[in-house]
């Protein structure tokens, strides 16, 4: 589990604060196009790294579960074309959808509550396709192919979402309260379940804790993380469509995820970044239909030398070195 | 109803009245019939195969009897979710350590202590000197894993996981503690230190000690069942049980 020293905090601190002056420094095109769509993607994967890491479950349900929350805000949304019969202020809308993923989110920890390892995975696979399909063939709610479009976001403080620096620092706030959350709440006794979970389910039971609501929880808070994603996904694609959610973004955020490692949440932005880096010049390298060829090749890779991704590698770096976060570190009270 | 037991005046702890436990075709245990009372230390024994787990298994609730009943107090546990039995009192180690491997002595013990409180779900840090921690350094102390408190499950040997598991069954204040083969791969050194360790747990707590050792069953209990093949065979004080026929036979027969 993750104990933050006083010199992990001060390098988070240093981190939050070059992302922070990000804005200073790149053109407009790397703040949003790589960096922020980086941190929303990233807020997803996370949800996913928090699950496989600290309970052991490795869910491929994230990306439609940020997907309910991408099409509870296009449902809403006061700006949607075609406007739905439901449409209020983005204020309300973007909380509903927050709430609507951790619901999804706990209606998938439910149906899966009793499934491990490669059951997990085929029935989460087999919700997150169900779903990409459902919403391609209704008309009513989803607008079916062509999906729902005009999806801005809100004004914030009298400038449009879409203003580079807006969605970027929106992103970046969200991308970090999420960061801190996992590394909160894996410290506190349902945190600290989750991992004993991960370790030994029936220990867990035999000791006093019900699993199977531990897991659904988890779930829920993984949904909830997934949700704040979906927004900004949507307003970052102005929109929401079935592919966006399909099998493909789907299998994207778990590479994501590997690449950067699942061993951290860090793992999931830098995972996300490398992605995203990648997407947008595979096309001026090696043409872009051959993205996939580059982003399996990177990923083969990746889980071939360094199982635990990009912060793996990293972290054994700085050990080698001598002067990493790794090892021990000196531990603070509890937890 | 066996007849076997001196009826005492007290609620026995745990009644198991004809249990059964079929896995598919195989009857793992069937018709085991157990008086056990409070403050009482029994021994298991049996051969490999003998369903001594099994029969475990019944109790904490891992896989409920197919059929007969068991009571815990008077109430009938016999359909009980393990965690709800857990929490009613009884507390045991497993064959083989399965403790949280990922985490710290002090943080496997903590979870022990709050499973047995409410507010699990509770996403709120243990400050300094909050009670929950001074009870796991007190049973940390007792069962003599305090020197490792920071040190996770995986860098540590396995007669101190079994420490571990111990202090982790003790934690909810267990009016029943089960212990299976607690002696199980410890090493000459680590073995006495178990062995003292189990006669200081308090008087008043029942123990029941599964071994496949008849050495190990004999010194640490007053009463001793003997099973094999899913069947209770000799049901005795621990000098009888050595001197009976029967059981040389299975222990003899098996060549141990």
């Amino acid at each position: 589990m993750i104990m933050m020293t006083s010199r992990q905090w001060m390098m988070t601190a240093a981190g939050i604060a070059i992302l922070m002056a990000l804005p200073l420094l790149l053109p407009n095109f790397w703040l949003v196009n790589i960096f922020g769509r980086a941190l929303v993607y990233g807020v997803v994967a996370l949800s996913l790294t928090f699950l496989a890491h600290y309970g052991g479950f490795v869910s491929l349900a994230q990306t439609m579960v940020a997907g309910v929350a991408g099409y509870a805000v296009a449902i809403m949304a006061p700006t949607a074309i075609p406007l739905g019969p439901l449409a209020m202020p983005y204020g309300a809308a973007i909380p509903l959808a927050v709430l609507a993923a951790t619901f999804a989110g706990a209606i998938v920890g439910m149906i899966a509550v009793n499934t491990r390892e490669i059951y997990l995975l085929m029935i989460t696979l087999a919700l997150a396709v169900g779903f990409s399909l459902f919403a391609q063939s209704n008309i009513t709610w989803f607008r079916g192919y062509e999906g729902i479009r005009n999806i801005v976001g809100p004004e914030v403080m009298g400038m449009p979402f879409r203003t580079p620096m807006v969605f970027y620092y929106i992103s970046l706030i969200v991308a970090v309260l999420m960061y801190l959350l996992v590394l909160y709440v894996v410290r506190t006794p349902f945190g600290l379940v989750l991992q004993a979970i991960r370790d030994s389910d029936r220990r867990t039971a035999a000791i006093g804790f019900h699993v199977g609501l531990h897991r659904i929880a988890a779930f829920a808070l993984a949904g909830f993380i997934a949700g704040w994603g979906g927004v900004l996904i949507t307003f970052y694609n102005i929109g929401i469509t079935p592919s966006s959610i399909g099998l493909w973004a789907t299998v994207g955020v778990l590479i994501m995820a590997v690449i950067g490692g699942l061993g951290h949440p860090l793992g999931a932005f830098i995972g996300a970044l490398i992605y995203v880096v990648m997407d947008t010049f595979a096309s001026s390298i090696i043409g872009h239909d051959r993205f996939n060829t580059l982003i399996g090749l990177v990923f083969l890779a990746i889980v071939l030398l360094s199982p635990d991704g990009v912060w793996g590698a990293g972290k054994r770096l700085l050990n080698a070195f001598g002067k990493g976060p790794g090892k021990p570190a000196p531990k603070e009270e509890l937890l | 109803m066996s007849a076997s037991t001196a009826s005492a005046s007290a609620t026995p702890v745990l009644t198991l009245d004809g249990v059964g436990r079929r896995f598919g075709a195989l009857q793992a245990v069937s018709d085991v019939t157990l008086h056990i009372e409070p403050g009482e230390r029994r021994a298991i024994l049996g051969p490999n195969g003998a369903g001594k787990t099994t029969l475990f298994n019944t109790i904490c609730g891992d896989y409920p009897p197919t059929s007969g009943r068991i009571t815990f107090f008077g109430t009938d546990i016999s359909h009980l979710k393990p965690h709800k039995r857990a929490r009613m009192g009884i507390g045991r180690t497993c064959q083989s350590s399965t403790l949280f491997s990922g985490l710290t002595v002090q943080e496997n013990l903590y979870l022990a202590v709050r499973a047995a409180k409410p507010g699990r779900f509770s996403l709120l840090k243990a400050k300094p000197g909050d009670p929950d921690l001074e009870r796991v350094r007190a049973l940390a102390e007792q069962v003599r894993v305090d020197h490792i408190m920071d040190t996770r499950i995986d860098a540590i040997s396995h007669g101190q996981r079994r420490q571990v598991e111990i202090g982790m069954a003790l934690s909810g204040v267990p009016r029943l503690l089960m212990l299976d083969e607690p002696a199980a791969g410890l090493s000459a050194a680590e073995r006495p230190e178990l062995v003292k360790l189990m006669a200081e747990l308090p008087r008043d707590l029942t123990l029941i000690l599964i071994e496949h050792d008849m050495d190990v069953a004999l010194a640490n209990s007053e009463k001793v069942t003997v099973m094999k093949d899913g069947v209770v065979v000799v049901e005795s004080t621990p000098d009888k049980v050595a001197d009976d026929p029967m059981v040389q036979a299975i222990y003899l027969g098996e060549g141990h």
